[in-house]
């Protein structure tokens, strides 16, 4: 049979991003400054490609973790579209009415449409526990512009590709017929569709900003520091040193096999309190099994590097890992991506 | 196949429900699911293992003209009609007709770079009377044909699709020429929306079929 294509699937070279955990604060700036820049025209609304969701929780869409896709042992796994229900989100309200059709006090302000029954943030600290010891934290997500993508080896079309001078994936939405093989594939459900255009979308890294050496959105937005972007192979810097040498920045679901580049510092969480109210140091209140479900076995050793490097500075003792996850320079967390986005003339 | 001559404005040919086409002689044609093993990613037959390919069996075909177009009406059995994405678990419906660009072409891989295939397409989502004419050079290589010269007309009327695909008979550039004196060869598609058929999953006549003008 005719191959006239070769899949450009792999880079030399990859940005990354991490995101401390322990540092999240949940209040989605991070989302909201992608809508605004990317999905705000007709059929986006329910594109968020950058979500936040409490943990435990269904997630979004809802319960993606049982959809299939991805590789097991390098073995392609079979995996299914989101339903828009499970999307949900996109909703609705009668601004209109209330707002300029002079009913101000007559009408309350409310949602006009079908009943959802899920949104990009649905279950929103509802967690998992018992009072006292109730935990949960939020996971940021978005595309992982993976090493070995899914949905680029899913596409028949080769309208899918990783840049190779940043490893950032993107789809040619003049070869996109809007199979959505792509999507079935991603086993983090991170493909929309856009039901206007015919063409699946998703995070492109904000790759406009990356070529002028700003940050994407996501991280430059985040008020609680708790997102660095570079390239992995910078030895130097915070991204690598995360990942590659303090080894405490891991990928969600190592297991789906896509091998991932949004990396993530496990929360270490509050200690567990005993029925007196005295501190149970002992037990974890997050629930190991839990976070090695997320993050794989090496969270253990993840957490555990956390804590003796924690434990020095609540000594008095110098720990440069704690100054890297501090991050008192702000800017040091995108170097050299750390240009502002106001003194560019954008085209 | 024959491609009758029928003295009808160009509108009327182009309309699925014209009476005259009662009279214009039908073949059913045998459709077969596309092979799994064929489909080009691991991901699309991990997902697909299982799963029937091909709802759509046959597909009713009746050509005419009318000397300056020619017309191609497509009918089948469908109860369900997907006119979009639904539920965002489905797909729209089409049907595609194609045509090898230069002598035998490759049916099943949609051409090749030496022999490319030239096809007319319709899909439920698409304007009303649009086609989309694309060129292929291989499986997953179909490109908008330089040129669009085809028109479609759809209707979903009692369980059934009836679509018609008009294009004039005598074109310029990249695109299946139709003579009198040579018969064209054909091959007919049709994706059913409900099962999730679009792309490579499809139903196909297997053989490419002779089509003359009368
Ligand atoms: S997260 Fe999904 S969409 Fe993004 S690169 Fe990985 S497989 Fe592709
Ligand atoms: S902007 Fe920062 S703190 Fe806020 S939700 Fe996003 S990652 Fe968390």
């Amino acid at each position: 049979m005719a191959k006239t294509k070769q899949k450009k699937d792999t880079a030399p070279r990859q940005v990354a991003m991490v995101f401390d955990l322990n540092k999240c604060i949940g209040c989605q700036t991070c989302s909201v400054a992608c809508k605004t820049l990317w999905t705000n025209e007709d059929s986006t609304d329910y594109q968020w490609w950058c979500t936040v969701n409490t943990q435990p929780g269904r997630g979004h869409p809802r319960d993606y973790e049982a959809m299939g896709g991805g590789y097991r042992d390098g073995v392609p796994q079979p995996g299914r579209l989101p339903a828009r229900r499970e999307w949900g989100g996109g909703w609705d309200f009668n601004y209109d009415e209330v707002l300029y059709g002079g009913k101000g006090n007559s009408t309350f302000l409310q949602h006009v449409g079908d009943e959802p029954e899920w949104g990009p943030n649905w279950d929103e600290d509802q967690g998992a526990g018992e009072y006292p010891n109730a935990y949960y934290f939020y996971l940021p997500r978005l595309c992982n512009h993976c090493t070995k993508p899914a949905c680029v080896d899913a596409c028949p079309r080769d309208a899918m590709y990783k840049r190779s001078e940043d490893g950032i994936v993107l789809r040619d939405e003049t070869r996109c017929r809007g199979y959505q093989f792509c999507a079935e594939a991603c086993p983090y459900k991170k493909v929309y569709f856009n039901f206007l255009r015919n063409v699946s979308q998703q995070c492109i890294m904000c790759f406009p900003r990356v070529e002028q050496n700003v940050a994407p959105a996501c991280a430059r937005q985040c008020p609680g520091r708790a997102v660095w972007f570079g390239m992995l192979d910078d030895a130097e810097g915070p991204v690598s040193q995360l990942v590659n040498k303090w080894k405490v920045a891991l990928p969600l679901h190592p297991e789906y096999g896509t091998d991932a580049n949004i990396f993530y510092i496990p929360p270490v969480g509050p200690a567990r309190l005993h029925e007196d109210h005295s501190f149970d140091e002992e037990t974890p209140r997050i629930p190991r099994e839990y976070l090695e479900s997320l993050f794989g076995p090496k969270v253990n050793a993840a957490l555990d590097t956390l804590t003796t490097e924690m434990a020095k500075t609540k000594n008095g003792r110098k720990s440069k890992l704690m100054d890297t996850l501090i991050a008192y320079w702000w800017k040091d967390m995108f170097k050299p991506y750390d240009r502002d986005p106001a003194e560019i003339k954008w085209k | 196949m024959k491609v009758v001559k029928l003295r009808l404005a160009n509108r009327t040919l182009l309309d699925p429900a014209a009476a005259q086409w009662k009279k214009v002689a039908a073949e059913q044609v045998v459709l077969g699911a596309t092979p799994l093993h064929k489909q080009p990613s691991g991901h699309v037959r991990a997902a697909w293992a299982g799963k029937a390919i091909g709802s759509v069996r046959s597909v009713k075909v009746q050509a005419a003209h009318n000397g300056d177009n020619i017309a191609i009406r497509l009918e089948w059995l469908d109860d369900s009609k997907d006119l979009d994405h639904g539920d965002g678990t489905v797909f729209p419906d089409a049907a595609g007709v194609l045509f090898p660009l230069k002598g035998e072409a490759e049916l099943e891989s949609m051409g090749s770079p030496e022999a490319p295939v030239n096809a007319w397409f319709w899909r439920a989502n698409l304007p009303e009377g649009e086609a989309q004419e694309l060129i292929a050079k291989g499986v997953g290589t179909l490109e908008p044909a330089p040129k669009r010269q085809t028109e479609a007309r759809s209707r979903w009327y009692r369980g059934r699709w009836q679509v018609v695909f008009s294009r004039p008979l005598s074109v310029r550039g990249d695109a299946v020429r139709f003579s009198a004196r040579k018969a064209a060869k054909v091959a007919f598609a049709v994706w059913e929306g409900s099962s999730q058929e679009r792309g490579g999953l499809k139903s196909f006549s297997k053989v490419w079929q002779e089509l003359s003008i009368q």
